[in-house]
């Protein structure tokens, strides 16, 4: 189908579900194409490829809602589905706090979203790149034992509203993820990286075996530590993953619904002054850019956190109403609510002078610092991590946790990186948290 | 369906593939989510379409569409050779696959009550009184409450050149609960899940005091626990926890994918003695009505019970078609796939640890200082580390052999060898209920894991303060 099809798709079923009793309807309907060739044992396992079609249909009767999604084109499956979102909506209690829909908010696509040379790749050139890091990380390590996948997605959507929102849009994706697992004797060091983009300009994919296979040697000779209160500094990684959990929980659903420990926040200081995140969904040819969200809501860039402070919640069409206020254009089309490219703040000194500032600490080059979403408790593994002395990273931990609570931990964040590990549109910088308990083997 | 699936079969054969098969699913699936006191949100998903298969040469090619149109099939078909031959000068451990023997069968689980038999309606109003009844437990303690419900079936075909055709048809259903509960100062989620092979008469079976109060009653209680102490402990690990230990710390690295690429602690460990002698563990897809159970894997082997440790030995590992022929070793039916559009890689069903001897409260009394971990919640693992974390959402310290105060939110993380070493007691006990989706390579497949109350010496807890 081509992408005006994908409209006349979407506007047929919102009509479709108006006359069934829809009260207020949207549709998205679009295609996904991938390819994705994968690595086992430093060599090439396998090469897959798929295509889908979907259409989803959200209808609205008193504010209950009814959301059927269905995979193909087949036009009596699309029919059907229309019928049972309206007869589900019908089903659903009555919601007073569902307001409406957003109405059309034309935009411009943001640039650089779709690239011809991605859309045009052919499986050879996908497994050439998946040979090119198999060779670099050979390289670097004779015995290397290197796993992953290269992979790329060409897809094309449409959304169209009872209100009248009648969108398009397209994006291709590529992305290299290696792991790269370094053996010396009854020891092993194991890390990844990986490279991803919007156009294929903006990667290097061919090479990402090399600072998988370098993180992989940093990790040899892991040891355990006692437990003890210390710095501990989040490298880009890590950091991206802490600060993404903070923003997931400004979900303004969450704080309506009062299961996040940032309700009654909002206006508060929740982390020191070396703290901002802007959200920016515009900047051109970033990883989750978009001109409209999954609602048709126009997007704009949205600071979260100013120098500590929580000014603003992640806001769909369904939060909004219920707060009498706009959509930041974070909804998504099943009803949910993401955030988009995040841009912290930079700080004023390098992430090697935050290091060398530790007396004692850790260095969390990457791990899944996940707080419980309503007490903000937090016990995580130091997944990948690394002691460091006197400024200096002296070697790897295993068998070592940290724990707190992020609503007390943010306080204690002292440092921001003044420069930044840079994927398309998201920034990531280290940041530093002090006197935080680690738990250890020793 | 069927003669889609042997139609392409046949087509792969006849153009020289070493060994291809066809899968052909439909599934149809419907959730209802009640949130403060209103059914939220009601959704139903219907999905079909073909994967096809082949392994030409040496190496795999897969390719999915989803339309079960005879042309796009055969264009599946086409793409799939082309992308096995794109990648042939560059494999460098050639593809196999195990001796087939073609089955031909039908497995057709009728649930008590179908999916489609219930009305939405009725659905709803179970919904509707687990919640109720929640919420009255905890008063005005209560500041959210969502319940989750869902049920689907799946219908899928397999046709592979050996020769086999099965046709499978099944369905599950789900149920959640979180109660979010407030003291004015803190926050505390209660959380209660259940999942059965079957439908909706899983609505019937559920009782609000054992659902839905049970989770406030959880909320309730963490709300006067105290975060958990920091470092080193003996740990008694609830059969939650027991489940979480088999499946994430050893299970994942069983997987005989994950051992043959080099990835797994345990390659080159079979036949050493690598836990406790006390401790035996088993993966076992046949278990009646358990959550991870199927007659066949998605490459049609049987289904069967596997053991992977053996009084503390390493006796065997999780095999797909593909494995089982690297390790020589016999297909256990462990190669599932989500959904046609994903290729069947080696997964576990319900897998558990043995019940040992001894009595809880033998194993409390013998634990001088420690903590209790309960509910478990979440893990995941690094098998190329054998590095693991599990989730509790209870805990209670143990002080000089007696159950001492109520703990919060407490992870451990250990290694995977370690720990099944320190394991010094394994209870008398046994409980298998953490019915979940376990995912692997973007793939999940229900799961289930269980076994006894179990004791660890020397666990990493990640608590708040120091001793």
């Amino acid at each position: 189908m081509s992408k005006t099809a994908y409209l006349d798709v979407c506007q047929r079923c919102v009509q479709k579900a108006v006359a069934l009793g829809a009260e207020w309807c949207d549709v998205s309907a679009g295609a996904v194409r991938d390819i994705s060739v994968t690595i086992e044992k430093s060599g090439i396992k396998t090469a897959d490829a798929g295509q889908g079609e979907e259409v989803a249909i959200r209808a609205f009767v008193r504010g209950g809602m009814g959301y059927a999604v269905v995979s193909g084109r087949s036009r009596r499956d699309i029919e059907a589905s229309v019928e049972r979102a309206v007869a589900l909506a019908k089903e659903a209690t009555a919601d007073p706090d569902f307001k409406r829909l957003p109405a059309p908010q034309p935009a411009p696509e943001v640039e650089g979203l779709f690239d011809d040379r991605i859309a045009g790749m052919s499986v050879g050139e996908v497994v050439r790149i998946a040979v090119a890091n198999i060779e670099t990380g050979r390289a670097m390590e004779a015995d290397a034992n290197l796993s992953g996948h290269v992979s790329l997605a060409v897809g094309e959507a449409a959304l169209a509203s009872s209100t009248g929102v009648a969108i398009e849009s397209r994006g291709t994706e590529i992305d290299a993820d290696i792991e790269a697992l370094v053996k010396r004797g009854s020891d092993s060091g194991y890390f990844y990286d990986f490279d991803f983009g919007r156009n294929l300009a903006d990667c290097c994919l061919q090479t990402v075996a090399a600072s998988a296979v370098a993180g992989a040697r940093r990790f040899l000779g892991a040891k355990r530590i006692k437990s003890g209160r210390m710095s501990l500094v989040l490298g880009p990684l890590a950091a991206y993953g802490f600060l993404g959990g903070i923003v997931s929980a400004a979900n303004a659903e969450s704080i309506q619904r009062g299961r996040s420990y940032l309700c009654g926040k909002v206006g508060e200081a929740i982390a020191s002054e070396h703290l901002t995140i802007v959200d920016d969904p515009l900047i051109p040819r970033g990883l989750r850019s978009g001109a409209h969200d999954g609602e048709g809501t126009r997007r704009r860039p949205l600071t979260i956190l100013d120098r500590g402070r929580l000014v603003s919640l992640l806001h769909n069409s369904y939060t909004a109403g219920k707060a009498c206020t706009e959509s930041t254009g974070h909804g998504t089309h099943s009803g949910g609510i993401g955030a988009s490219n995040l841009r912290p703040a930079l700080g004023a000194k390098t992430a090697a002078e935050i290091l060398c500032e530790v007396q004692e600490g850790i260095y969390l080059e990457s791990g899944e610092l996940r707080a419980d979403p309503a007490s903000g408790d937090l016990s995580a593994s130091i997944d990948f991590g690394f002691y460091v002395k006197d400024g200096q990273v002296r070697f790897p931990v295993e068998s070592a946790m940290i724990g707190g609570n992020i609503l007390d931990l943010l306080p204690r964040l002292d440092a921001v990186s003044s420069d930044a590990r840079e994927e398309p549109g998201i920034l990531m910088p280290t940041v530093r948290l002090q006197d935080v308990q680690i738990a250890g083997a020793e | 369906m069927e003669d889609l699936a042997r139609h392409i079969s046949d087509q792969a054969k006849r153009r020289g593939a070493v060994f291809a098969d066809v899968r052909i699913l439909y599934r149809r699936a419907e959730s209802v989510v009640v949130q403060d006191g209103r059914a939220d949100k009601l959704s139903a998903f219907t999905d079909r379409g073909i994967g096809v298969r082949v392994l030409v040469g040496r190496c795999w090619g897969f390719a999915s569409a989803d339309s079960l149109d005879r042309r796009r099939a055969e264009r599946c078909l086409s793409d799939a050779f082309a992308l096995a031959e794109a990648s042939q000068e560059f494999v460098s451990d050639p593809a196999m696959i195990a001796a087939v023997a073609p089955v031909q069968a039908e497995d057709r689980r009728q649930p008590e009550i179908p999916p489609a038999a219930m009305p939405v309606k009725e659905k709803i109003s179970h919904l509707l009184e687990w919640e109720r009844q929640g919420r009255a437990a905890g008063g005005e303690a209560v500041v959210n409450s969502i319940v989750n419900y869902s049920d689907g079936q799946r219908e899928e075909v397999l046709a592979n050149t050996a020769g086999t055709l099965i046709r499978t048809v099944g369905s599950r259903a789900v149920a959640t609960c979180l109660m979010v509960a407030s003291d004015g100062k803190m926050l505390q989620r209660g959380m209660e899940h259940r999942g059965i092979v079957g439908g909706a008469e899983l609505l019937r079976q559920i009782t609000p005091e054992e659902f839905s109060v049970r989770a406030t009653a959880k909320a309730l209680g963490l709300l006067k626990a105290r975060p958990a102490p920091a470092g080193r402990f003996t740990v008694l690990f609830h059969p939650s926890i027991t489940g979480l230990l088999v499946h994430e710390a050893l299970g994942h690295n069983a997987e005989a994918d994950a051992v043959w690429a080099g990835q797994s602690i345990l390659e080159g460990r079979l036949g050493e003695t690598l836990a406790a002698p006390t401790v035996s563990i088993y993966d076992d897809s046949t278990l009646p009505g358990a959550f991870g159970s199927y007659a066949y894997d998605s490459e049609g082997t049987p289904s069967r019970r596997r053991m992977i440790i053996e009084n503390g030995r390493l006796v065997g590992f999780l095999h797909s078609l593909e494995t089982a022929a690297k390790f020589k070793a016999e297909p256990t039916g462990s190669g599932r796939a989500e959904g046609y559009d994903c290729r069947p890689i080696v997964r576990m069903s319900n897998t558990f640890m043995a019940r040992g001897t001894v009595p809880l409260a033998q194993m409390i009394r013998g634990i001088d200082r420690g903590i209790y971990l309960m509910d478990g919640h979440w893990g995941y693992v690094f098998v190329q580390k054998g590095q693991f974390i599990c989730h509790a959402g209870q805990a209670r310290m143990i002080e000089r052999g007696e159950p001492g105060e109520a703990l919060r939110d407490v992870s451990i993380s250990s290694m995977t060898l370690d720990t099944l070493k320190n394991i010094d007691a394994i209870g008398d006990d046994f409980e298998m209920k953490m019915p979940g989706m376990c995912g692997k390579e973007g793939q999940s497949a229900p799961t289930d894991c269980g076994g006894p109350h179990v004791r660890v010496r020397e666990v990493v807890v990640g608590g708040q303060h120091g001793e």
